[in-house]
């Protein structure tokens, strides 16, 4: 009983003022994933890396949109989307209160325009994603008009590559860039 | 020289088995340097593995059950045993039951281990166990259709699945007692509560003369799902999943089941990282149940001190992984976060600080009185039991029997330190929770260790190849026993089949042995002495024999009676 005693005076207060004050957490905290749709690209990377299929994409070929959402109510919180994304559009916060009055309010959604194919003008992908394959493509030229090439291959939807590729090979400077990069 | 050392782990069973039964084995497949699987033909199955379990010093781990039909046209059973004796193994017993003679001659009446495995196959497969007594059902609904078997290939298509048929349930309980008994039911569900249990008890006045129990109320589908829309790769997320308290033991445990099948060598200092990190899931497990032991004796100040302290622990596993309980931190292959210069030290310190914790908190448990009069003799696992039911963890060593994964067959960061197999001979309660008051130290001392040895590097490998029809066991000691998870690969990388069993499921079906002789104030903490996690059994039915009268207690009311020992609520 003594013992006993002396335990409880050594250990002195062991709660918390949570929720009245902060909880402190540690830095590495895998919490809620916060998306920021200005650096995203809608690569859809982390839709194919995230194991309960907590974030996912849809198309309206019609209104020429895509759109990017997560829903926390899915989410485990693993980091899997973080790891994977290329503009760190992605990042798990410290954030762990989650509650909301009604389900819908654990979706988040992202709405990105789709841009037009230069050949058949219809929307194939998301313009932001297109303008960052050819930023990428085209930093590589080694001339300028090369890049410009390369620029307008990566505006062009794949269809439009195929079809070009079977028909007219010789009309299209895309498509012998085309060949070319195959051999 | 030694020609025994010459020859690959484990041939000798391999060898005394033809020698036992010539003709019977049919093929041997390694897996890895450990694990052999043998296939034996169908009628030759319950011969040999009652030989292999009783003669050469095997314990049951796992039955599973498979659909090969598409592989090569057969239903595989394996009989997964763990050879702890001389040269020690896996050693896996496989036959092959053809479809449309969907039938296997039952392993039990010789094995009384195999109950359980060879009822979900029932269930699952619709595979005949020939000579099972128990007829009842495991794992599937009273309601459930017959005929569909979940886990069969062509199952479950989700066009077809049928409705359920009934509310009441039908599971009939077995009470072997020769004299008039009254029956406790306690549950079915607590909904509050992860995981629900019925339980009835058998009982003459307050005496306990029988018991039967019911689980998989709420049977997750987790198999299947791995099996139909997961990849491979994130299935260690579902396995973290598996159990609120060691979900880590299973995420590492299937993630080394895919690794040994693919052959792939998972770096040092990750293998030590999961190892460090499992030991920091048994400390909080360990104290959460040592916390309840306190609480079910009626010692509540106990039970807020565990508390206190295994929060140390849970901080310990948020900073080392970023989440306090599901740590996410395994891929095939390795781990995803090292441990840094800070967070080593960090560590260190709080299992020093935890040490002092543990060893004061013991010393007031033991001198408080009364607790140890309420443990002692209370709950009796017979050695004999144990040994023909194969139950496992702190509950099997509490009996005297020397049965630790981590030791005898050593896996990822357990290869490089050393560690003892701590027992207890008082096969009770008491003898129970002395070795997780043990086992929390050698812990402390296992982090400390490989913190200061493991040296620097990779932590994941990416090195390897997806290959389909590849399978393996991988196991681990969760803080309550072996977890036993067999997998193998199927195409369009997903697995053909992921069979998972958590160490609780081979402690079952002893506790009806250990609930006979004792009181019915003593149940609750009998069953919490198992350290299931947690036995949700929200009520108790009571059945006086005697009296034949049936009364429902509520779990609240048998908890109270447990801790007061008054006002006993079957008066
Ligand atoms: S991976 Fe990153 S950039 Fe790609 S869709 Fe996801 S958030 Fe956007
Ligand atoms: S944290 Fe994991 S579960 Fe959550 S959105 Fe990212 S990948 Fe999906």
């Amino acid at each position: 009983m003594f013992k006993l005693i002396k335990e409880i005076f050594r250990s002195g207060e062991a709660t918390v003022k949570y929720p009245f004050a902060p909880l402190p957490m540690e830095k590495d905290l895998r919490g809620k994933p916060e998306h920021t749709p200005e650096q995203c690209i809608a690569c859809a990377a982390c839709t194919i890396a995230c194991p309960p299929n907590a974030i996912g994409m849809t198309t309206d070929v019609e209104a020429a949109t895509r759109t990017w959402s997560i829903d926390y109510g899915r989410c485990v919180f693993c980091g899997r989307c973080e790891e994977v994304c290329p503009t760190d559009a992605i990042r798990l916060s410290q954030e762990f209160e989650l509650a909301v009055a009604k389900r819908e309010d654990l979706v988040m959604k992202a709405v990105f325009r789709l841009a037009r194919c230069e050949a058949c003008d219809t929307p194939f992908a998301v313009a932001k994603e297109v303008a960052y394959v050819q930023e990428v493509v085209a930093a590589s030229a080694p001339t300028p008009d090369e890049a410009e090439q390369r620029r307008r291959l990566a505006a062009t939807c794949p269809a439009c590559k195929r079809a070009h590729d079977v028909r007219q090979p010789a009309a299209f400077g895309v498509a012998r860039r085309l060949e070319e990069t195959r051999r | 020289m030694n020609v025994m050392t010459q020859l690959p782990v484990g041939a000798t069973h391999v060898a005394a088995l033809r020698a036992e039964m010539p003709h019977a084995v049919l093929e041997e497949r390694r897996q890895t340097a450990d694990q052999i699987t043998v296939t034996v033909k169908l009628e030759s199955l319950p011969e040999a593995v009652a030989y292999l379990y009783y003669r050469r010093g095997g314990w049951l781990s796992v039955v599973v059950g498979n659909d090969e039909r598409s592989i090569d046209g057969t239903f595989g059973v394996y009989y997964v045993l763990s050879m702890e004796e001389e040269d020690r193994c896996y050693l896996v017993v496989h036959a092959k039951v053809p479809e449309g003679k969907e039938e296997f001659p039952s392993v039990t009446p010789k094995v009384p281990a195999c109950v359980w495995g060879e009822r979900e196959i029932r269930d699952m497969y619709g595979l005949v166990p020939v000579g099972l007594p128990d007829a009842r059902r495991l794992v599937l609904p009273d309601d459930w259709p017959e005929g569909l078997h979940p886990l069969r290939k062509d199952a479950m298509d989700h066009r077809f699945r049928p409705a359920p048929t009934a509310d009441d349930e039908t599971y009939s309980f077995v009470n072997d007692s020769d004299r008039e008994t009254t029956v406790v039911p306690l549950g079915p569900l607590h909904i509050t509560s992860d995981e629900p249990g019925h339980f009835r008890l058998f009982v003459d006045g307050e005496d306990i003369v029988d018991a039967d129990y019911r689980m998989f109320y709420v049977h997750r589908g987790m198999e299947k799902v791995a099996e139909t829309r997961m990849g491979y790769d994130e299935v260690t997320f579902l396995a973290d999943r598996v159990c609120g308290i060691c979900g880590y033991a299973h995420s590492v445990a299937y993630a080394t089941s895919v690794e040994n099948a693919l052959g792939i060598d998972v770096p040092i200092r990750g293998q030590a990282i999961r190892a460090i990190l499992l030991e920091v899931e048994r400390l909080h497990s360990h104290l959460l149940n040592l916390g309840l032991a306190c609480h079910f004796v009626g010692f509540d100040t106990g039970f807020m001190q565990f508390f206190r302290i295994r929060e140390k622990s849970m901080m310990l596993a948020e900073m080392l992984t970023g989440n306090r309980k599901t740590y996410a931190i395994n891929l095939i292959g390795g781990v995803r976060r090292d441990i840094l210069g800070e967070q080593s030290s960090r560590t260190l310190a709080t299992v020093r600080e935890l040490r002092d914790d543990v060893t004061r908190l013991v010393d007031m448990l033991v001198s408080t009185a009364n607790v140890e009069g309420r443990v002692k003799g209370v709950g009796i696992l017979d050695p004999q039991i144990a040994r023909d039911y194969s139950p496992v963890g702190p509950l099997v060593r509490g009996s005297g029997h020397r049965r630790d994964t981590r030791v005898l067959h050593a896996f990822q960061g357990y290869r490089l330190t050393g560690l003892d197999i701590n027992t207890g001979d008082g096969c009770d309660v008491l003898s129970r929770t002395l070795v997780r008051v043990n086992e929390v130290f050698d812990s402390i001392s296992l982090i400390e260790a490989l913190l200061a040895d493991t040296p620097a590097g990779p932590i994941l490998t990416e090195d390897f190849t997806y290959v389909p029809y590849k399978f393996a066991l991988g196991f681990t000691e969760a803080p309550r026993g072996e977890d036993i998870h067999w997998s193998m690969t199927g195409d369009n990388q997903k697995l053909h089949r992921w069979r998972c069993r958590a160490s609780t499921y081979a402690n079952w079906p002893v506790l009806r042995y250990m609930l006979r002789g004792n009181t019915v104030s003593d149940a609750p903490l009998i069953v919490a002495s198992i350290d299931p996690c947690y036995s949700c059994t929200d009520r108790v039915t009571v059945v006086d024999v005697k009296k034949a009268t049936q009364k429902t207690v509520p779990y609240k009311e048998m908890e109270r009676y447990c801790r007061d020992r008054t006002a006993s609520p079957l008066k």
